[in-house]
């Protein structure tokens, strides 16, 4: 493949601005070939910039100053979406049989075509796509997310390159996926490759990477091995990064208060809100989901699957939002109507969702204000005034000051745009507040704050039943009471201390479980 | 290609309910002439022979759906009925205009997609530089402005003016292609609006793909421009494109007609012109019959074409 | 990688520029028309007429002023018929959860669209002879289809967001939903929409002209005009290249107005079509859209949208989820 190099990549002084602003503000670095180093830090903070620079990529009308130096001059790059560096409309092989064409140039033609299929074959075994050759004629869009990656991972392996980028490979994925994403990257490293990791998730840069960078505002503020600034952090900057990703359980909170609500699992639990009784439900044709009872009391529960488990599509007939199901959402012992359009004012305030797109579940032309207190004007037949006023208070219990909110939706950021779905769907006094995947996608400070308001809410309003739908551990620790999904069937229901401690299913352990195993990886790394 | 069978069944359908409506549409226009339909026709004739042999000829004391049944039995044997001026069968009025129609379609949609996607991709290629900016004024431009005043301005300056080529195609009429200066303007102003809108969609669809991340993937790994462009950008660029020409066909039936006008060409265009200006109904309902399926069938055809060009992307759950 | 061209106040300034003369001649021109005068000689140049006379001796100057305002009233008011027409049925259509009231409104457009407009045009003159009013009323009916399909798919992308979702769950009306929300989000794709077919139109209604539909043999139109001087251009080209540039000028000033209009760079909040986002940003591609790495800066920024602008209005048919779109007036 390639000779041991002394050297892979290094990054001297790097400075990028860009109208007299510094992304990147004196940046100094060195990715050792065989070893994985992390830059973490939170957005804004520069680590795009600085892994695109090894590519040598600047965002446009950039001045850039500093060293850069690629032995060799290739680096791979394997971004959050690998769907998005596939071509759509060639076959996956497409690519790659033009990188093999760029290094073949001098062989004889007629050796050429065996030379790339080798090539190309060899690149796909390293990066342990199974099937390889099946895979090469068809699309993209035909591929599964895991096989898309892995095609990436083989273009990156194929150009020879001697340092892989990897952009954010874990975030918004669930915890079986990151093990398995986690220990690409430690093959990759064992072959000799430096792998530069720039990533939120503080847990996988934690088991994996051998050096860390911590960056905030374009500079490294403190660097050192995972044990050293894990254990004995030094600026305070990284205390608070990485305090937040730490296992400071909130799900403490919970089980002390609704300690008398665990018997849940028994038939006619006076205590139940909502109660899901044969439910079938169709996209289309397709049923995609199949829960014969699923009971969620008052207090904090949590539904958990993977992507494509039906967790959304649940969330979705219990609002109302999705009508095509056979079967009975009871609130209270009385069957709610199936579409939100059949349903009462009472039963429309009863229970309500707030979306995983904050943006775009907002009207972005008008302030924020007004579109929260509309729920308590429609929903509550409120006055005006005093819709407003309530709207205000509850806004700023969640965080969000008067000036704020008064602004148009296009002025928050995602996070304070989610608290203000939040405020608003809490205007309409809901006994049932489903929360679709509110912390996925964003970064480890908003999450662990959004967790810090969820638990809050719980303890602020009791008679509130939290359904949270999510894949993240964290969130669903929240939960006193856990349901799992995985294909459309529930595997495994039951209060969160008991799934999180001895889980029956193995879905359900490999969710709950703390992080990818630090022990093997450290173990087999040399 | 598990979605094309659904699909194609689905589109045939639609291309035969397309064209049973072309049919009722005709015949229903017929049916819509006030008070005695054969006194209408007659116009500015109205001598009783002719009066009854319109009447004779088109069946009008029949009631209307016998006519229509007769009339549609006769279009599944070819047989298109009878001009009720001049008595011959409209079938052989299709087979004199075919040849010119076809030369002229033929040669126009030959030169259309090289010159659209040249021009198309020469603009995405210099992307905000003054070849552009031409390029996408000029498009922008060319493209609203009907044939005709097109045509009659590129007649006065390259014919009347500079005297390059021949006004009209008066007097080459039979033989076209033995003289191929008279075919110079009516294809160049056939061409003008397609090339125009293709060339538009063409750049639009480059640009987004050069700007792309899959492009950006394949030009970090050190992928030559030029294989760039065409092997990995174009592709993405022509999928609209390719729908866009579907509608060209269509647009070329039409645009055929004021060529054809406007040059003197005697293609398919002009024997529907002198019918309408005849009231001559039969040749008018044949020959709407016959543009209406051909529009069917080319479209199907360049959507069956496009499909293929287009991998379906999966839809998320 | 440069970032996407914009077309800027210039292109603006020349479309208003081309478009002035001929709407200047077309609307106000009666006005200045004054008296017919005593016939003269076919086309013949000079002896006081300054742009000749036309085929039957007439004055063509004053044919150019009078004949202006029937294309562009007829192509006026077949627009204002269409949309009045296509805007209830594509808000039906895109609003509803029915699927069979959907198909009910679609369907038979799709059919419709098998008849290329002309020929239908040319059918029905053909039977009927239609004068400048039916015209309008034909190009408009024409027009129906594509203009419920576009309005439809201008709203049922709005009408896809949760936005609309959360609109539903608060209870909201739903004539605050359709208007408030899902309307004034289609209203810029909408103002495309039209401003293309606007200029469709008058392609159509100059062409059926030409092609003798809507107008009379000896009217004071100026696609008439092209159609029957053009026997004498040898003589006498200004009775034909007179109202064909002005036609030319008219048509292309339209379709560069629009464009220029409709594709600016938007400066209010919350539009969907923005410039492209910088070449640095690709590198975040996080499902929540304030992750960039835009240096020390506050958390919260003004947000560009991250769909790069689709192509301009008039670059053909609006991306419809269903397949046929007729973009052009012709069909």
């Amino acid at each position: 493949m390639h000779l041991n190099e002394p050297d892979a990549a290094e990054v001297q002084d790097l400075r990028v601005e860009i109208d007299g602003r510094a992304l990147v503000d004196g940046v100094s670095l060195r990715v050792p070939p065989g070893r994985i180093t992390a830059l973490i830090g939170a957005s804004g903070s520069g680590k795009t910039t600085t892994g695109l620079a090894l590519l040598h990529e600047h965002p446009p009308g950039a001045r850039v100053t500093g060293e850069i130096r690629v032995p060799d001059g290739l680096v791979g790059y394997v971004p959050q979406h690998p769907a998005t560096v596939l071509n759509p409309a060639r076959p996956v092989a497409a690519l790659l049989q033009d990188i093999a064409r760029t290094q073949i140039r001098h062989l004889p033609r007629r050796d050429r075509r065996t030379a790339i299929r080798q090539r190309i074959l060899r690149a796909l075994g390293q990066a342990r796509l199974q099937d390889g050759e099946t895979l090469l004629n068809r699309y993209p869009h035909q591929l599964s997310g895991g096989q898309q990656q892995r095609v990436v991972l083989a273009q990156a392996l194929l150009t020879g390159a001697g340092i892989l980028v990897a952009d954010e490979p874990t975030t918004g994925q669930d915890a079986v996926t990151k093990q398995q994403i986690a220990d690409q990257l430690a093959a990759v490293a064992r072959e000799g490759i430096a792998v530069l990791l720039l990533s939120h998730d503080l847990e996988v840069v934690r088991a994996l990477a051998d050096h860390v960078h911590v960056l905030r505002a374009g500079r490294i503020v403190e660097s050192g091995t995972p044990e050293q600034l894990w254990s004995r952090p030094q600026h305070s900057w990284t205390r608070a990064l990485l305090t937040s990703a730490a296992a400071t359980e909130p799900s403490e909170g919970p089980p002390v208060q609704n300690g008398t609500d665990e018997t849940a699992s028994g038939p006619a639990a006076a205590t139940t809100v909502l109660r899901v009784r044969s439910l079938i439900a169709r996209h289309g044709k397709s049923t995609v989901l199949r829960t014969p009872e699923l009971l969620l009391p008052p207090g904090c529960s949590a539904i958990m699957g993977r992507s494509g488990s039906g967790k959304t599509t649940l969330a979705r007939c219990l609002a109302g939002l999705h009508r095509s199901y056979d079967g009975e959402i009871l609130l209270d012992g009385v069957a709610l109507p199936r579409s939100l359009r059949d349903r009462t004012r009472e039963q429309l305030a009863a229970v309500q969702y707030v979306f995983q797109d904050a943006r775009a579940a907002f009207d972005e032309h008008r302030p924020v204000l007004d579109q929260v207190a509309r729920s308590a004007i429609r929903l509550r037949a409120a006055p005006r005034t005093e819709a407003l006023a309530e709207a205000e208070r509850t806004l700023s219990t969640l965080g969000l000051p008067g000036d704020l909110v008064r602004r148009r939706p296009t002025e928050l950021s995602g996070g304070e745009l989610q608290r203000a779905a939040l405020a608003r769907a809490l205007l309409a006094r809901p006994r049932v507040l489903i929360c679709d995947e509110i912390t996925s996608g964003q970064d480890a400070v908003t999450r662990r704050s959004l967790r810090t308001l969820l638990a809050g809410l719980v303890r602020t309003h009791p008679e509130l039943s939290l359904v949270l739908i999510t894949h993240d551990r964290d969130t669903a620790t929240l939960a006193t009471r856990i349901a799992v999904l995985d294909d459309g069937h529930v595997v495994e229901q039951g209060p969160a201390d008991e799934l999180v401690t001895a889980p029956q299913h193995p879905l359900t352990a490999a969710l709950l479980q703390p992080a990818p195993d630090v022990g093997v990886m450290s173990g087999m790394r040399g | 290609m598990t979605g094309l069978r659904p699909w194609l069944v689905r589109r045939l359908l639609l291309g035969a309910g397309q064209t049973v409506a072309v049919v009722l549409l005709v015949f229903a226009l017929t049916e819509a002439l006030p008070g005695d339909a054969a006194v209408a026709l007659a116009g500015d004739q109205p001598d009783p022979g002719r009066i009854a042999a319109i009447r004779d000829t088109m069946h009008l004391d029949r009631p209307a759906h016998e006519r229509l049944a007769a009339w549609a039995a006769g279009l599944l044997h070819g047989d298109l009925g009878t001009s009720l001026a001049s008595g011959r069968p409209v079938s052989s009025y299709l087979a004199d205009g075919f040849g010119p129609t076809l030369l002229l379609a033929a040669l126009t949609l030959l030169l259309l997609v090289p010159l659209a996607v040249g021009l198309g991709v020469l603009a995405a290629r210099n992307e905000g530089r003054l070849v552009d900016r031409l390029i996408s004024s000029v498009t922008l431009g060319v493209y609203a402005v009907p044939e005709f005043a097109f045509g009659v301005l590129l007649v006065t300056v390259f014919a009347l003016r500079l005297g390059w080529l021949p006004p009209t195609a008066v007097g080459y009429g039979d033989d076209l292609l033995a003289h191929p200066a008279a075919l110079v303007l009516p294809v160049v102003v056939l061409l003008s609006r397609p090339v125009c809108s293709l060339a538009r969609l063409v750049r639009a669809g480059m640009i987004e793909a050069l700007a792309s991340p899959y492009v950006a993937q394949a030009r970090r790994y050190g992928i030559p421009g030029a294989r760039l462009r065409y092997a990995h950008a174009l592709p993405n660029a022509l999928a609209p494109a390719a729908q866009q020409l579907a509608r060209t066909v269509d647009w070329l039936l039409c645009g055929v007609i004021v060529v054809e006008a406007l040059f003197v060409i005697p293609g398919l265009g002009t024997v529907l012109m002198n019918a309408v200006a005849e009231r001559d109904v039969p040749v008018i309902q044949g020959l709407a019959v016959v543009f209406g399926c051909t529009a069917v069938v080319l479209n199907l055809g360049a959507d069956l074409a496009t499909y293929r060009l287009v991998p379906r992307t999966a839809v998320a759950a | 990688m440069n970032p996407r061209t914009v077309p800027g106040p210039r292109r603006f300034t020349l479309a208003l520029l081309i478009l002035t003369v001929p709407l200047l001649l077309a609307l106000l021109g009666p006005l200045f028309a004054g008296e017919p005068g005593p016939r003269a000689a076919s086309f013949t140049l000079g002896g006081g007429h300054w742009a000749g006379t036309d085929f039957v001796g007439r004055d063509v100057w004053r044919q150019v002023l009078l004949g202006g305002r029937p294309v562009v009233l007829t192509a006026l008011a077949a627009t204002a018929l269409a949309y009045a027409v296509a805007l209830p049925l594509g808000l039906i259509a895109a609003l509803t959860h029915r699927r069979w009231l959907e198909e009910l409104v679609m369907r038979p457009f799709d059919v419709l669209l098998a008849v290329p407009s002309l020929l239908f045009l040319l059918l029905v003159a053909a039977v009927l002879t239609p004068d400048a009013g039916g015209l309008a009323l034909l190009v408009a009916l024409v027009n129906i289809p594509d203009a419920v399909r576009a309005v439809r798919a201008a709203t049922a992308e709005a009408a896809a967001r949760p936005a609309v979702e959360a609109l539903r769950m608060q209870g909201e009306t739903w004539w605050r939903t359709a208007i408030g929300y899902v309307g004034r989000s289609a209203l810029r794709t909408l103002a495309a929409d039209a401003g293309v077919r606007l200029a469709g139109v008058l392609y159509l209604v100059a062409t059926a002209a030409f092609l003798g539909i809507g107008a009379e043999p000896d009217a004071a139109d100026w696609a008439v005009m092209v159609d029957r001087n053009r026997t004498g251009m040898f003589l006498q080209p200004w009775a034909v290249v007179l109202p064909a540039v002005l036609i030319m000028a008219l048509t292309m000033g339209t379709n560069l107005l629009f464009d220029a209009a409709l594709t600016r760079p938007d400066r209010g909040p919350g539009q969907d079509r923005r410039g492209r986002r910088p070449a640095a940003d690709r590198g975040d591609q996080g499902t929540a859209p304030d992750r960039r790495d835009r240096g020390p800066a506050p958390d919260r920024v003004p947000q560009p949208g991250r769909t790069p602008a689709p192509p301009s209005p008039t670059d053909g048919p609006p991306r419809a989820p269903g397949r046929d779109e007729k973009s052009n007036p012709c069909i």
